[in-house]
């Protein structure tokens, strides 16, 4: 039996959203619940996959450093359409590039900001589902407070994502520069 | 005539009755647009037209119809009083009557004339009185609607109508008839004469068989001659406007050249400049520009864990080695010094490990190992422990004894750890890169970008340029595409028929000195009766003064022609103060009809003179017809324009009117020119800087407020006097 791994796992996943985001930003910015995405140009949406505006959502929390704990109930909550290994796969011709790695640097990025005790994973008092659980709750609560940032613009100016450098000037506004040390506190949730 | 008053009642935004006296001079009526302007124009057009019984409904005012009661009635009138030989007026009018809630009958139609004689008004018809007063030829010259109908000679019988009319040389064309069939006929009694007379009757029988064929011969060749003419003069027309098209169509192709060129530049640019900034985040995982932070934490963390476990291992080891005793065990652990944490077993690999083995050197530390030193041991160790460890792990767990759980079963810090070693080296360098590749494809689609915009402006310049070009010409893109060859083909035809002319004019010129020998020899024919040479001498009279009476009629053409354009010049030159505008010419054209054209001093044709110059040049041309008119008639007739100097600008409008003011004649303009926009209200007012300095009589007409802007029976003009 080859060895379990952590990454193979997780991106069997497919992480949870609040509902309240569907129509305001997923649906908005993707092609969420329509199939396929070759007519996105047609549709003038700003991105394909439901999972896009998932990831950007990630990033914008995961840089603030900002979490948002999901709902309680559950029945707010919804997956998307395909779990995170296939997340990026996609290529259209002259349009888009398939991005494979990015997933990679997902599962990076939250075993750098989840605080999972390895040693008492690696002898076997902590199962690999729980260690499992615990990335995909920091990548669903960073997300969470990524749709939260952008509810937010949205409220201020219905058309702020208008503006064709929008969500790339959300990023650039992040320092790119190798930090030596990084703070480990927990920051308070938004609100 | 001079018109003294004018009084409309009734007559469409007219409402009840209006007056307005003129000056014997200049009368402007001022009026916005909407404002009644050609209304009033058309009022009295509707006066002037003695055709026939014209009673519309459509010239009663709405406002009028609608106030009536079913069974009431109200009267539309035009007149005017004027001065021509004594007092006089005309008026036109009709009753109309409310017969129903939407119905209205017209009846009671008048013309009607009077000759005033101080307290005595006396009745005539009114259209007869117009006629002597005002006919209907000089009102053709009279009254003008827009700037489009100043061209009086836009027509073939305009100039003959003119010159019948006013240049008193009518009576010519009678006398040119009368001579010529004297002329005719003495030459046939002549001849019979001569062929009567027995002593030259054969001679001049063959003589005037031989005239009879050369005359034939003659009428034909100017037949021809003269078809000839009319064709060069079409192609010639033709041909200006193609040559002319030519230049044009020439700066068209390289404009539409340079267009294309702009265009596929464009294209690439917009290519190059285009940027889906949002996608890019993930596809060119410019996402990831923040991230060598979250690489290092990750590195950091990982190191940590890895560390930890191989401690924990290691004391493991060590504490099992203690209990069973195995010292070999121990001996087996690499120590180091200050019994710091080992590498990992598979740190340096295996083929590093060889190469290093191979090489001699320590590639870690770079320094040299040779054969046999304690690092050259050291290294060799490794890879021994290197190769063990994988064995080890083979038979891990067939080896493993129940009672000896593993310390660490599983192996999730070993899968993290290859994740780092990964992530390091070359993947982090491009991570790193990330930041400056966005910076860079921004730099280069703002530069794209703002080519882009250089290119887009150009293009617009360009294209601005184009279709001035085609308003200018007033030719179509179509024709300018092809008229190149079409210019061909109009040449050939035109050089055709001029060699055809030269080769007439040649025959004509030899048929009319045959035909003047042959009557030379008939005039020496010397016949026995003396009755025959009274009869040729009386016919040689009558040619001549034939002759005489056609040049004569001819020349009066010309004169005046020339008179009207010595007129016009005048006009021209005042109309013109301060501005360029050359000289007028009314050339006669083969076909007997007149043209005025422009030139400038060096005798080039102004092809397409400005709008401005177009109409003061046509109106120079009126002056000038009103002035002779006076001259011939010992009367004064009335100019009226509608609106003739839509194409002036500002400054020349006020020029215009400062001449015109003081031109003596009289002159009624309705215009919307001298008004003012109060550019905070939106309100016109009158001009009055520039109407205070004018000599004339001037009226304001109004729409009287309030009115219902869908409803017609709510519309009046207001008529009111300013000077």
């Amino acid at each position: 039996m080859a060895v379990e791994k952590l990454y193979d796992l997780w991106a069997a996943r497919n992480p949870q959203w609040e509902k309240r985001y569907e129509d305001s930003i997923i649906k908005n910015f993707c092609d969420y619940g329509r199939g396929a995405t070759s007519l996105r140009e047609d549709r003038g949406k700003v991105f394909g996959a439901g999972y896009e505006i998932f990831i950007v959502a990630f990033f914008i929390g995961l840089y603030f450093n900002q979490k948002r704990p999901l709902i309680e109930d559950t029945q707010k909550r919804k997956t998307l359409g395909q779990p995170i290994q296939y997340w990026g796969n996609i290529e259209q011709r002259g349009t888009r590039k398939s991005y494979p790695k990015l997933r990679e640097y997902i599962f990076t990025a939250l075993v750098a900001r989840t605080d999972i005790d390895f040693i008492a994973l690696e002898k076997g008092e902590m199962t690999s589902r729980k260690a499992v659980d615990m990335l995909m709750q920091t990548m669903e609560e960073y997300a969470n407070w990524g749709f939260h940032f952008m509810e937010d613009k949205l409220t201020d100016d219905h058309n702020y994502f208008y503006r064709e450098t929008a969500f790339l000037e959300i990023f650039l506004a992040f320092d790119a520069s190798p930090i030596e040390s990084i703070e480990d506190d927990e920051p308070d949730p938004l609100d | 005539m001079i018109i003294k008053d004018i009084r409309i009642n009734n007559f469409r935004s007219y409402y009840g009755s209006n007056h307005l006296s003129l000056s014997d001079r200049l009368t402007l009526i001022i009026g916005d647009n909407g404002d009644g302007k050609t209304t009033l124009f058309e009022a009295l057009e509707w006066l002037f037209d003695t055709t026939g019984e014209n009673r519309k409904e459509s010239h009663i005012s709405e406002k009028r119809k609608s106030e009536l009661e079913i069974g009431e009635s109200d009267e539309v009138s035009v007149s005017i009083t004027f001065e021509h030989d004594g007092e006089k007026e005309i008026e036109k009018s009709f009753t109309f009557e409310r017969i129903s809630e939407s119905e209205y009958r017209t009846r009671d139609y008048k013309f009607a004339g009077y000759l005033i004689e101080g307290a005595e008004r006396r009745f005539t018809a009114g259209d007869r009185l117009l006629n002597i007063c005002f006919e209907p030829v000089i009102r053709k010259y009279c009254l003008f609607k827009g700037e489009n109908e100043l061209n009086v000679f836009d027509n073939d019988t305009a100039l003959k109508t003119l010159v019948d009319t006013f240049s008193g040389i009518r009576q010519f064309d009678e006398l040119v008839e009368m001579t010529s069939s004297f002329e005719q006929k003495s030459a046939n009694a002549a001849n019979r004469e001569l062929q009567n007379d027995k002593k030259v009757s054969n001679q001049a029988k063959e003589l005037n068989a031989q005239l009879n064929d050369v005359t034939n011969d003659i009428q034909n060749i100017k037949t021809e001659l003269n078809q000839k003419k009319v064709s060069i003069s079409e192609f010639s027309s033709k041909l200006e406007l193609l040559e002319k098209n030519q230049e044009t169509s020439e700066r068209y192709q390289n404009i539409k050249e340079r267009i294309k060129g702009q265009k596929d530049k464009r294209a690439k640019l917009s290519a190059l400049s285009m940027c889906d900034y949002s996608t890019n985040l993930l596809d060119e995982y410019w996402i990831l520009r923040s991230f060598p932070a979250i690489i290092k934490e990750f590195s950091t963390k990982v190191s940590a864990f890895s560390k930890e476990k191989r401690r924990l291992d290691k004391q493991e080891t060590e504490r099992r080695a203690k209990e069973e005793g195995e010292r070999e065990a121990i001996s087996k652990i690499q120590k180091l010094a200050n019994d710091a944490v080992p590498l990992p077993w598979n740190l340096p690999d295996e083929a590093t490990m060889k190469e290093m083995i191979d090489d001699e050197i320590c590639k870690v530390c770079g320094r040299p190992a040779p054969k046999g030193s304690e690092a050259y041991e050291f290294m060799c160790n490794k890879l021994n422990e290197y190769l063990a460890h994988i064995a080890a792990e083979a038979n891990k767990n067939a080896e493993m004894k129940e009672d000896e759980t593993p310390l660490f079963p599983n192996s999730f810090i070993n899968e993290l750890h290859s994740r780092q070693i990964k992530l390091s080296g070359d993947t982090e360098q491009e991570i790193s890169k990330i930041a400056t590749n966005i910076s860079d494809r921004l730099e280069f689609v703002t530069k794209r970008k703002a080519e882009l915009a250089e290119v887009e402006k150009q293009l617009q310049d360009l294209e601005t340029e184009q279709n001035d070009l085609l308003m200018q010409s007033g030719l179509s893109a179509e024709l300018l595409d092809k008229s190149i060859s079409d210019l061909r083909g109009f040449f050939d035809a035109k050089s055709r028929a001029e060699n055809r002319v030269s080769e007439l004019e040649t025959t004509l010129k030899f048929k009319e000195s045959t035909k003047a020998e042959i009557q030379e020899k008939l005039s020496q024919l010397e016949p026995t009766s003396s009755m025959t040479q009274v009869y040729q001498r009386v016919h040689t009279a009558f040619e001549r003064i034939n002759k005489a009476f056609t040049n004569a009629k001819e020349q009066n053409i010309n004169n005046f022609l020339q008179m009207l354009e010595t007129e016009s010049n005048k006009y021209l030159q005042k109309l013109n103060k301060n501005d360029f505008y050359g000289i007028i010419r009314i050339r006669k054209t083969v076909s007997n009809s007149a043209r005025i054209e422009l030139y400038s001093d060096n005798g080039t044709r102004i092809e397409n003179p400005n709008g401005a110059l177009k109409t003061t040049m046509y109106m120079s041309v009126l002056f000038a017809i009103s002035q002779i008119t006076t001259l011939k008639r010992d009367q004064d007739y009335p100019l009226i324009f509608d609106a003739p100097t839509s194409s002036f600008g500002g400054f020349k409008e006020d020029t215009f009117y400062n001449v015109v003011d003081t031109i003596d004649k009289q002159c009624i303009i309705v215009t919307k020119d001298l008004l003012n926009i109060d550019k905070a209200t939106g309100q016109k007012a009158l001009d009055f800087d520039t109407i205070n300095k004018l000599s004339c009589s001037v009226y304001r007409i109004e729409k009287a407020e309030p009115f219902n802007d869908k409803d017609l029976s709510t519309i009046q003009t207001v008529v009111k006097p300013v000077k």
